[in-house]
């Protein structure tokens, strides 16, 4: 159902669906499509307090209709992830369609989020169907296995799927606080077995600064 | 076919004694052989009147004469470049998104207030582009530059496609275009999906969009 048209632009054919995606990412449509504002991060009152309580405040529009619509946002890169009932990890500000079967979630990241720049609030997108997330460049997809961790930038962390642990790794030391840091005093080591997507750009970070 | 994409952001064009192109003022990034490139007053062609006409639509975009014998390396801002073939059929486009196109193409300014009266006007002013636009007619090639990747939807009839209005680059063919509003008691009290002005486009010809709600 989500196919992509070119590298930065989702297409997507409804009969009678909806999807929801990110606010305002539509470019173009045809046939007849509605758009309503809804909210992600949750359902119901609950969800509505957490998001209110975490900034993980996405806003969404449900899309439904008949045709084919497009979606894109700020020429930015997007990748599909297939879910089978498993749990993806998205930063909100990487979300950019899911399909209406697919729950969204907030759940806390701890220190991670304050030093990737968004947050001490993550999204989570479970259940089966597909999800679109966007990149500032091509997103590469790496693999985590048991036998090999992985330490990621947290500026350059988009999302990630599977069973993994996350330890948030600090590089700081005397050198760094006399201003001779690498520009990498923190890192996210991810254990376990799953994907996480990262892409080939920062966001500015605590820790970039350092 | 004057234009040759060397990647996605630079086009290449090889001009001929006798032939001449238009292009965007300061997008020439290199060029082989003796070629010059004379800053054009007027601001396109078609003589004082439409360069009048054109001052008063603020559709002058500065324009520059390109003339000689060699090959021209065009591209600016790092914007993506889109090659239209013209056959014959009119290519409406904003000024300040053309990069190059063929002297002999002929250019004018269109009032799109005119299509859908006063809905035309609010178009406009909604949109950010104008009451009016360039047209660009004859056969020929058109570089257009826009934010991200280009996309062409085909038009035809009883197939309308609506377009985000910032997202619009261009189009060609026989189409009518009318802002439509989807704009509900929600975007009055601030929960609008974000979407509430589309452009509606219907007959039959293509169109073309970014993958980007930026404008140049």
């Amino acid at each position: 159902m989500f196919r992509l048209q070119g590298s930065k632009t989702l297409a997507v054919d409804l009969t009678g669906d909806a999807v929801k995606a990110k606010n305002g990412s539509m470019v173009a449509y045809d046939g007849r499509m509605t758009f309503k504002k809804t909210t992600g991060g949750g359902e119901g009152l609950r969800g509505m307090v957490t998001r209110r309580l975490t900034g993980e405040q996405m806003t969404v529009m449900e899309v439904s209709g008949q045709g084919t619509c497009y979606f894109a946002d700020r020429a930015s890169e997007i990748s599909l992830v297939a879910l089978r009932g498993d749990t993806l990890h998205v930063e909100a500000s990487n979300l950019l369609a899911t399909e209406a079967g697919l729950r969204t979630g907030t759940a806390f990241t701890g220190l991670r989020g304050g030093a990737s720049g968004n947050g001490l609030f993550t999204t989570t997108v479970e259940g089966t169907g597909q999800a679109a997330i966007m990149s500032d460049g091509a997103a590469v997809l790496l693999r985590v296995s048991p036998q090999y961790p992985l330490t990621v930038d947290p500026g350059a962390y988009v999302a990630h799927q599977g069973d993994l642990r996350q330890h948030f790794r600090s590089g700081v030391n005397f050198r760094t606080l006399m201003g001779e840091g690498s520009g990498e005093a923190f890192q996210i080591r991810f254990e376990g077995d799953g994907v996480v997507y990262v892409q080939p750009s920062e966001r500015n970070t605590v820790g970039g600064d350092v | 076919m004057p234009f040759r994409e060397i990647n996605s952001k630079m086009v290449e064009a090889v001009v001929a004694p006798g032939q001449r192109l238009f292009s965007q003022r300061g997008a020439m990034l290199a060029y082989r052989g003796e070629v010059s490139f004379t800053p054009n007053v007027q601001g396109g062609q078609g003589g004082f009147a439409s360069m009048i006409g054109r001052r008063a639509a603020g559709e002058a975009a500065p324009l520059m004469t390109v003339e000689g014998s060699g090959t021209v390396l065009f591209g600016h801002g790092g914007h993506h470049i889109q090659v239209i073939n013209l056959a014959g059929d009119m290519l409406y486009v904003e000024a300040d998104r053309l990069l190059a196109f063929d002297g002999t193409l002929r250019q004018g300014t269109m009032f799109m207030g005119s299509q859908g009266g006063v809905m035309g006007m609010v178009r406009g002013q909604v949109t950010g582009q104008g009451l009016f636009t360039t047209t660009l007619q004859g056969h020929g090639a058109v570089a257009v530059m826009a934010h991200g990747g280009v996309i062409e939807l085909p038009v035809t009839p009883g197939r309308d496609v609506h377009v985000d209005p910032q997202a619009y680059v261009a189009h060609h063919g026989e189409i009518r275009n009318r802002l439509s509003t989807a704009a509900g008691w929600r975007d009055m009290v601030g929960r609008g999906s974000g979407e509430a002005f589309q452009l509606e486009l219907s007959g039959s010809g293509a169109v073309y969009v970014q993958a980007s709600e930026e404008k140049l």
